[in-house]
């Protein structure tokens, strides 16, 4: 019993109306630094669900993930920059790399029990961060910068086949919001599917999964591919709205942790808990840092930590817990079912009955 | 390839390794005891090397005879951490510990700016860089006398952590809870108690650390993040949790490190991607690390 | 595996970590300057009469990103304070400083309106520049944007100057390309490693010259960041036109934990000259790595950085003796430049720090800024573009050893240039170009075991 969207009545309107609000968004709030901060609240929404497809379904604790961004925002744009070719273009081909990356390397590494596999990922996204750095092919450590598309008058301009907006952001807003929702997509085709169903079952006890016939590996190595391939897109997607990349930006590790952090916060294993850390996480960073760090006293930086830190002792099953208890108490006060309208999602953790 | 550089870099390997040992095995103890992994370790080696700093620039203390005050002063930091945030954990997911401890890092290492500045720091005339005037010569090999005394302490300390944990009542208390808490409670031990003493001893550790390395390493608030990630790759690459691992791990990565870029000739740029394939290639071939015990 | 947590929100024993800290006040009373220079004349502004005139507030507002937080957070600060001393200048009537607008209250052709910085902290991170840098114009209305130190920084915050079409000037980053992408907005008071580079080898050349010091090959050191390998691409370009030979190349990565791998390698090139181009932390490092495993060449010569940072002497004490760097600033310019002496006593009483290069860059970028708002007589962009470009100010108008500003067709300074400071008694002094150097040059370093 997981997923936002379960077959059952009004299980579809929330959804919707989350939808039809995202769409409208932009016309609401007409163009402030509020629409940056929502670009990036999907962006980080995507790529925490596409470390939830390793790390929450299958349990694989990666703090790599940035490699894969990495790939996707270098392999669009070292295309782009030698050959002209369109990042729409980039976009696929960055994704089937990562994908192909990941398996080739994780193929040795899911033999790694817990921390173990952990640090291996971060050992490996840095060998990667450092390797790029001293790459002369891809201007290494001076990264790479994207000429602006301009119009008749030199202004800068915008050109939906070079995935680049200058004169409004709203278009990228629309972009990443249809990658979000292409990543929601995908993390519940994949939740419902057998796929998911093994991944969780690998996830709760891999030996007996195995005992069982389970091809722990390959679906190991099909949750990877995924993952690499979803983070590998919103990695293009952030070379074109930044309009340059270096291995910093795209590689460091913090951003892997800030991946795994905004998926943990929201809540593993579940497509809404993702979502949800993305919401509060991401938000909460920009307003922190843009209200308090002007004066340059990092005490954005003390709110920003001690709030992550009272959410994992006070939540540690992430803030979809909240909403699950929300509705229980709910439940046990009015049982007629008004419940079900948000935050429709079980502990991390509990067991999933898949289809 | 010249003998008396491939000596020198030898030398100096070792010697930064077991500051790195001296690190990590507070983070291995830690691991030992609860199977919990404290993200927050390079924030304590931060907060001791301030320690040592203001000891010297507010008190005139060298951070040697400063040292036992940091020591206590970190012991206490690592028990008011285990008492105010992990007793509250140790039963949430795995993943919830790690972001409870890494919120704790960032916190501290913005109160830490907060408070003292993001100046670089060091501390002013310490008396080991001043002795012999700070480095002896062995042979064709120089060594840096605060160095050199880094590693000596840092192999004192292993001896007595061994001691400790390997000869005392309260050691072997410890070890019963790290093997089986249930049946260690049911002796009469009292597991919490010995949670907050492990969380102690892991953060005295690394006060021992932070005041050995002030005295030759810069001082400011994110200085944690550039060893902790080091402690890292040596606690899993000596196996989490083993105390002798974090020693041979910490002395294989400084070699590795060190000794690489001049052995095989490629530029220094790489040396921590080498470092960091070492772990891989070590890893891969033992996934337990060298002396794990799973 | 549900497991049940009990809430406890009473025992924040968070708290209880607070117990060990201490706090450390800087500043102190605000020095009153007793003997008051002429100022500057001012040169005459004549307003077009159609010019928009001032904001309806009476504010103008510029936005400024800086590394407020992260490791370049020292440098951020510092600068921080210098631009707010340049605004003070500005907006309260300060005639006793011989600067650009520093006479009479405010903007005057904008009705004396008052300057208002709005800070922004970058993280030192590309992407938050971005961020901060749309929502200064978005959100702050700022009418020009400052900053960003870190060359990466200042790329992405550019591009949003761009893309709002608001001026964005930069005065302290090197990188050379910079001002080589075709940007409309983008200004840049500093000079760039190109010509810093230049200045560098103009300086040994003279120590050969005047002082035999036969200086003939060169190690580069440098971080593999974007400011390590353009100072290196720099410097090797030019090596060869100098008859130099450059006898081998290190890159590191920043913020090492040893550099003991690297000063072995540059040990075994055995160079004349050591050029390193590393931030303070690993500037710290080199040196004591250095005479720990006794390298000494006969001179070091860094490209700026953390060799320039107060810090860095600070923290090595006697070893930074006879290092030189390149600089773009160095208090004892007061010697030859009175100004420059006024207003480092002034950020000394705010900041209880000398003035330095990056504070130095900013504060005079921000006057050229300000000075330009001023002369478009409005706060429309396309006003302040056009004083921008036709800012022309001479020797006399800045506290840097420049012959003044004014802007070539890519937006570059090209009246900038750097200077050569060397770590003699402990203090920077300037030893070169001549018309600035207030002390000789001393080649060789002294050996590490007979310095005071």
């Amino acid at each position: 019993m997981t997923g936002f969207a379960r077959s059952r009545p009004g299980g579809w309107l929330p959804v919707a109306a989350t939808l039809s609000a995202l769409v409208v968004f932009p016309l609401v709030v007409d163009d402030g630094s509020w629409l940056n901060t929502a670009v990036l609240v999907l962006l980080y929404a995507g790529l925490a669900q596409a470390w939830n497809i390793l790390g929450g379904f299958a349990g694989q604790i990666s703090l790599g993930n940035a490699a894969f961004f990495g790939i996707g925002a270098y392999t669009s744009t070292v295309l782009l920059d030698r050959w002209n070719v369109s990042p729409w273009l980039g976009m696929p081909i960055g994704a089937v790399i990562a994908a192909g990356f990941a398996v080739a390397v994780f193929f040795p590494f899911f033999r790694l029990g817990g921390h173990y596999f952990a640090i291996a990922t971060i050992a490996l996204a840095e060998i990667l961060l450092i390797l790029f750095t001293n790459w002369a092919f891809v201007r290494g450590a001076r990264g790479m910068t994207i000429p602006f598309v301009r119009g008749p008058d030199r202004r800068p301009t915008d050109s939906w086949a070079f995935l680049q907006f200058n004169e409004s952001r709203v278009p990228y807003y629309y972009v990443v919001l249809g990658l979000a929702v292409l990543a929601v997509a995908i993390a519940i085709a994949v939740e419902r599917s057998k796929l998911g169903y093994y991944l969780r079952a690998i996830k709760n006890d891999q030996q007996a999964a195995r005992s069982l016939g389970v091809p722990v590996l390959r679906y190991k190595l099909i949750a990877v591919a995924i993952s690499a391939a979803v983070s590998a897109v919103f990695g293009t997607f952030y070379a074109q709205y930044l309009l340059f990349i270096d291995p910093e930006t795209t590689m460091r590790l913090e951003l892997s942790v800030l991946i795994a952090l905004v998926a943990i916060l929201g809540g593993v294993g579940t497509v809404v808990g993702p979502l949800l850390g993305a919401l509060v996480l991401i938000p909460l960073s920009e307003v922190t840092r843009s209200q308090l760090a002007g004066s340059g006293n990092t005490l954005d930086l003390v709110l920003y930590g001690g709030l992550i830190m009272l959410i994992a002792v006070f939540q540690p099953n992430g803030l979809v817990a909240v909403g699950d208890r929300v509705r229980r108490r709910r439940r046990a006060v009015r049982p007629a079912g008004d419940g079900a309208e948000r935050g429709d999602a079980p502990l991390v953790g509990a067991p999933g009955a898949g289809d | 390839m010249d003998g008396d550089v491939l000596l020198q870099a030898i030398a100096s390997g070792l010697l930064i390794g077991m500051v790195y040992a001296l690190i990590s095995v507070g983070l291995t103890l830690i691991f030992g005891l609860m199977e919990i992994v404290n993200f927050a370790h390079g924030e304590f080696l931060m907060l001791a090397m301030y320690a040592a700093f203001f000891g010297r620039s507010l008190v005139g203390l060298d951070p040697m005879l400063s040292l036992p005050a940091t020591v206590g002063l970190l012991f206490l930091l690592g028990v008011l951490t285990y008492r105010g945030i992990i007793s509250r954990i140790l039963h949430a997911p795995m993943l919830a510990q790690i972001f409870a401890t890494f919120g704790l890092g960032l916190f501290l290492r913005g109160l830490a700016q907060f408070f003292w500045s993001p100046d670089f720091r060091s501390v002013e005339a310490p008396f080991l860089a001043g002795l012999s005037g700070g480095g002896v010569e062995v042979g064709s090999v120089s060594l840096g006398v605060p160095q050199s005394a880094a590693a000596l302490l840092a192999g004192l300390a292993f001896l007595a952590l061994y001691l400790f944990i390997d000869r005392s009542r309260t050691g072997l208390a410890l070890q019963a809870v790290a093997e089986d808490r249930a049946t260690a409670t049911l002796m009469g031990i009292n597991s919490d108690r010995m949670f907050a003493l492990g969380w102690g001893l892991g953060a005295a550790c690394v006060g021992l650390a932070g005041a050995v390395l002030a005295t030759f390493y810069y001082i400011y608030p994110s200085v944690g993040v550039v060893f902790a990630l080091i402690a890292y790759i040596t606690v899993a690459l000596g196996g989490f949790g083993s105390v002798p691992g974090a020693l041979v791990a910490g002395l294989l990565v400084g070699l590795v490190e060190v000794v690489s870029p001049t052995l095989f000739g490629f530029s220094p740029a790489y040396k921590y991607a080498v470092v960091f394939g070492f772990y891989l290639a070590v890893v891969l071939v033992r996934p337990q690390g060298l002396f794990g015990r799973f | 595996m549900r497991r049940h947590h009990r809430w406890n929100w009473n025992a924040l024993a968070v708290v209880g970590l607070l117990a060990p800290i201490l706090t450390l006040s800087a500043g102190g009373a605000r020095g009153a300057i007793q003997d008051a220079t002429p100022a500057a004349s001012p040169v005459a502004v004549e307003c077009p009469p159609d010019a928009a005139g001032a904001p309806e507030d009476g504010v103008v507002r510029v936005g400024v990103i800086l590394p407020l937080s992260g490791t370049a957070a020292t440098v951020g600060n510092d600068e921080r304070a210098a631009l707010e001393l340049a605004v003070e200048f500005v907006n309260e009537d300060r005639a006793e400083v011989p600067l650009p607008l520093a006479a009479g209250a405010g903007l005057p052709t904008l009705d004396g309106a008052q300057v208002e910085l709005v800070f922004a902290d970058s993280q030192g991170q590309a992407e938050v520049g971005q961020s901060e840098a749309t929502r200064l114009i978005e959100d702050e209305n700022v009418v020009a944007l400052f900053g960003a130190y870190n060359s990466a920084v200042t790329r992405t915050a550019s591009t949003a100057a761009e893309r709002a079409g608001i001026p964005f000037l930069n005065a302290e980053s090197s990188s050379p390309d910079l001002t080589e992408q075709g940007y409309y907005w983008f200004f840049r008071t500093s000079p760039h490693d190109g010509t810093f580079s230049e200045g560098i080898y103009d300086f040994i050349e003279s120590l050969n010259a005047n002082q035999s010091a036969g200086l003939e090959t060169v190690s580069l050191l440098y971080e593999d960041t974007d400011f390590g390998v353009n100072s290196a691409a720099a410097l090797t370009e030019q090596a060869g036109t100098r008859g130099l030979t450059i006898a081998g190349e290190v890159r590191h990565a920043t913020g090492a934990s040893s550099l003991t791998a690297e000063v072995q390698a540059l040990q075994q090139q055995a160079a004349d000259v050591l050029i390193p181009s590393s931030y303070t932390t690993d500037a710290i490092l080199t040196v004591q790595t250095a005479r720990q495993l006794g390298y000494l060449p006969q001179m070091i010569v860094a490209q700026d950085a953390g060799y320039a940072d107060p810090a860095f002497v600070e923290a090595v004490g006697a070893d930074a003796e006879g290092i030189a760097t390149r600089s773009a600033f160095s208090p004892d310019i007061f010697e030859v430049k009175p100004v420059a002496g006024q207003v480092n006593e002034l950020y000394r009483a705010a900041t209880g720090k000398d003035l330095y290069d990056v504070p130095a860059r900013g504060l005079t970028g921000m006057l050229v800024l300000l000075d330009a708002i001023n002369r478009a007589c409005s706060t429309d962009p396309e006003a302040i573009h056009q004083a921008l470009v036709d800012t022309n100010l001479g020797e006399a108008d800045t506290i840097m050893p420049w012959t003044g500003v004014t802007f070539d067709d890519n937006q570059q300074n090209e009246l900038g240039r750097g200077i050569i400071v060397q770590v003699q008694g402990g203090q920077y002094r300037t030893v070169f170009p001549p018309e600035f150097a207030v002390v000789e040059p001393v080649v060789p370093l002294a050996p590490w075991d007979q310095r005071p």
